[in-house]
């Protein structure tokens, strides 16, 4: 029973820090009080929780090329700046991208926070908590050589769309609304990480590769030897962290962190850092349907 | 943590040679070479040999176990491990982690990702492997087996002993391509949160693009591991060719042959003598000779029936042997001589009727006559019968020496001590003239020296009674003659014998009488003076004129 010992003695130690801490934060607002954290979600009070992230999703999160066992990332920091916020101690988990959902419902994850997009769909699996608007980048060779200007004047052409993204679903459609038209369809080829859909840009094999706006703008500005945007799409796609259903403790926790590093700056300032358009911050709003 | 050390040390170990190719004229060699020796590719890299390493010595036991239920003769054991080989097999791995990692939580098992890699990876892999298995296994000669049974071996020892490591060979090339697939497929794991070698890589080139040079340095340490497997494979099926050395150990001998003999016996010990078989051979003969004192027929068997499906092999069978009798049985092949030698140690089921062997059924409860009920350990019975069998094809098990074949049963079935075996086994075949040969393996030797060394492995168990199946019919002509001489010495010493034999003059000047089957029936019997040379029966004058016709010919 040490463990449960050394747990109640946090929390006791946290009250009395909480009592002396009260006072000072009443005057600016919300403020972090991660000793407050038994207060109000006293399941969270020892918890490690599991965030479960995809380290091929630039600039979100990656592998830090300085030291590849270490990951960064804007997703990474901002959920990092939220978790010490609030009090929560967490550890990433990392693996591919198409396991997370299964792996979040499960209960494997606690949350999985890598650039996901809310949809009333996805809604039914898990609550989401966002704070971003989603902006798709359409990645092509310099020049753009096609000269797309648009996913619906795109009839004939190939797209790389991510496997299971809203893109995907998206380019189905235009397909078949191509093909409803009398026109040629859309070949769509799906990629299962970033950087395999961008060999397909590099290799002319695919004329767009559709992906994260940040991601897009962030490499032509790197590489514009090899790639160009050819277009972008403010598709008013929210995205969120997603938390198991019925774990309202850690929804809530989220949010609150996430309320107060979009008020004290941290969020925009992380934005900036990883070359994000820091107009795309949302106002923090929690989804479960 | 232990991981990352450990991979470090490996990625030291990447030859230093290899640093001499990166020349300034290709800067990508330099890039290749920094990411073949990255502890963090290496961390992966060490990940996926520890699931490989776990996952598949689990599968192949598991599979090991589902060839042996789908080679079950129960209906309901094949069954389940036919309907889970279809399953596994049939269905794709990726789904059999997410369904183990995300499924099972909903019933209260909830696995971490190392686990669940290891346990689908096992599932999955006990499937094809029981495949594998049952190949192996179906590639080795039923008669070994046989062999095995005749001489008391249990059915798990058989496999342990004679079977398996006969089928490694078979097995062996299967199970390392296996390996090397699974080492490889190790990365779809990543869906369930394994990091290892290929979903590290995908994340240095999800971070910088170069997948070049990353991916090349991914293949390098993936060559550099699957060359262990294909070492490993190599030493593997070295250990286990037929064409080996005899005694040369190593770990897979020690793992299923314990006791391989290490060297060979010193050349004093060992009489030098020709073929003699003297009665002190023979010892425990006279001693249980003496201790029966019975005028009882040493083998009876009462209305013996026996059928293949509609066919009637044996159709209400009588005969007796005398105690050191011997007893040819003669008759056209189908006659059901070979059937009738096999029911007497219990190798055949019978269907009706009854055989005892000094007083007792082999393998049957006590009856009085009407429908044999076998008893529970057919394997003991057959052991504590101790009945020598001798067959037409030697049945030598192939993978053991002479000498191995000679002390097997004494050691793993009747718990003689090694060195008591030896000795006993040395002398055995000293007596039929094969001392020098009993560090050979059988494949070496010619037919005769084969049946020889199949005489002396029967006469290890100390048999009171020995059956001989035809022991000269696979025989060259020229060799027949040694065999014979042992036979002859046996009989002259005492030995219980029924011989089922084409060898006219063996039946004439060494057996006692003559049984003459045809169609499953005794035709007729009596002393060979009667039955060869004055048969009663047309059918058996019939079948004597073909056979001396053939031995004019030949």
């Amino acid at each position: 029973m040490p463990s449960l010992r050394k747990h109640l003695l946090i929390a006791i130690a946290a009250g009395f820090a909480a009592l002396g801490a009260t006072s000072a934060a009443r005057a600016a607002g919300p403020a972090c009080a991660p000793a407050k954290l038994g207060e109000k979600y006293p399941s969270l009070v020892g918890k490690t929780i599991k965030m479960g992230a995809d380290p091929q999703t630039q600039p979100y999160v990656l592998r830090d090329p300085a030291d590849f066992n270490k990951v960064i990332g804007a997703d990474t920091e901002l959920a990092a700046a939220v978790f010490d916020c609030v009090g929560i101690k967490h550890e990433m988990f990392l693996g591919g991208w198409s396991g997370m959902l299964p792996a979040l419902t499960a209960g494997q994850i606690d949350v999985f926070w890598d650039t996901l997009y809310y949809t009333p769909e996805r809604a039914k699996e898990a609550d989401f908590v966002v704070y971003m608007q989603a902006g798709t980048g359409a990645l092509t060779q310099p020049g753009n050589p096609k000269h797309i200007t648009s996913w619906d004047d795109s009839c004939g052409d190939t797209y790389a769309v991510g496997l299971g993204t809203v893109e995907e679903v998206k380019m189905h459609e235009e397909d078949a609304a191509c093909k409803a038209k009398g026109k040629a369809g859309i070949t769509i080829l799906t990629y299962p990480d970033q950087a395999s859909g961008m060999r397909l840009i590099q290799m002319s094999r695919a004329d767009i590769m559709l992906t994260d706006l940040s991601m897009v703008d962030s490499q032509v500005a790197a590489h514009p030897e090899i790639y160009a945007r050819a277009y972008k799409v403010l598709t008013g796609f929210l995205i969120g962290a997603a938390v198991k259903k019925g774990n309202g403790e850690l929804l809530h926790a989220i949010e609150d962190g996430l309320t107060i590093m979009q008020a004290n700056g941290t969020q925009k300032a992380i934005f900036e850092k990883y070359h994000i358009d820091p107009s795309l911050q949302e106002p923090v709003a929690i989804k479960t349907k | 943590m232990r991981r990352a050390a450990l991979a470090a040390a490996l990625a030291a170990l990447v030859p230093a040679t290899a640093m001499a190719a990166g020349t300034p004229a290709f800067p990508w060699v330099n890039e290749v070479w920094s990411y073949t020796i990255s502890g963090f590719l290496w961390t992966g890299a060490v990940l996926a040999v520890e699931i490989t390493a776990l996952g598949m010595t689990t599968g192949v036991v598991l599979g090991l176990g589902l060839a042996l239920m789908r080679l079950s003769r129960l209906r309901v054991v094949s069954s389940v491990a036919w309907f889970y080989i279809f399953i596994m097999r049939g269905t794709p791995l990726l789904l059999q982690l997410v369904f183990v990692f995300d499924a099972l939580p909903a019933i209260g098992i909830k696995l971490d990702s190392f686990a669940t890699a290891v346990i689908a990876f096992a599932l999955n892999e006990a499937a094809f492997s029981a495949e594998i298995i049952r190949g192996g296994i179906f590639s080795v000669n039923r008669t070994q087996s046989i062999a095995a049974a005749s001489l008391g071996m249990g059915g798990w020892l058989t496999l342990r002993r004679i079977i398996l490591p006969q089928a490694m060979r078979a097995i062996l090339p299967g199970i390392a391509n296996n390996t090397v697939s699974m080492l490889k497929l190790t990365s779809i794991a990543s869906v369930i949160f394994v990091n290892e070698l290929t979903f590290r890589a995908q994340q240095i080139v999800g971070q910088n693009f170069r997948f070049f040079t990353v991916f090349t340095a991914a293949a390098i340490i993936y060559l550099l591991l699957t060359s262990a497997i294909a070492a490993a494979q190599a030493l593997a099926e070295r250990r286990f060719s037929e064409e080996r050395d005899p005694g040369a150990g190593g770990i897979f001998s020690r793992l299923l042959r314990p006791h391989g003999v290490a060297s060979p016996l010193p050349a004093a010990i060992v009489p030098m003598r020709p073929n003699t078989l003297e009665p002190q051979d023979l010892a425990w003969l006279q001693l249980h000779e003496r201790a029966r004192e019975s005028d009882a027929p040493f083998v009876a068997g009462h209305n013996v029936q026996k059928s293949y499906g509609a066919r009637q092999v044996l159709a209400g069978l009588d005969f007796v042997v005398k105690q050191g009798e011997v007893v040819t049985i003669l008759g056209p092949s189908g006659s059901g001589k070979s059937t009738l030698l096999r029911m007497i140690n219990h190798l055949e089921a019978m269907d009706w009727g009854e055989i005892t062997v000094d007083g007792k059924q082999v393998g049957y409860q006590p009856s009085n006559g009407g429908k044999p009920r076998p008893t529970r350990d057919l394997a003991r019975a057959r052991a504590d019968a101790r009945i020598g069998m001798v067959f037409q094809h030697f049945n030598l098990f192939a993978h053991l020496t002479a000498l191995e074949n000679v002390i097997e049963a004494p050691i793993r079935v009747h718990g003689v001590k090694r060195a008591e075996a030896i000795a006993q086994g040395m002398r055995l075949l000293a007596s039929v003239g094969l001392a020098a040969h009993a560090h050979h393996l059988p494949h070496r030797l010619s037919g005769g020296q084969q049946q020889r060394v199949a005489i002396a492995r029967a006469l290890a168990i100390r048999p009171t009674l020995m059956l001989f199946d035809e022991p000269t019919s696979a025989l060259d002509p020229e060799l027949v003659g040694e065999v014979l001489g042992v036979m002859r010495k046996l009989a002259e010493a005492g030995m219980t014998m029924i011989v089922v034999t084409h060898e006219m003059r063996f039946a004439r000047q060494v057996g006692d009488r003559v049984i003459f089957m045809d169609e499953g029936r005794v035709v007729e019997e009596g002393p060979p003076a009667q039955v060869i040379d004055a048969p009663r029966h047309e059918r058996t004058r019939r079948f004597l004129r073909q056979v001396e016709h053939e031995e004019d010919v030949t």
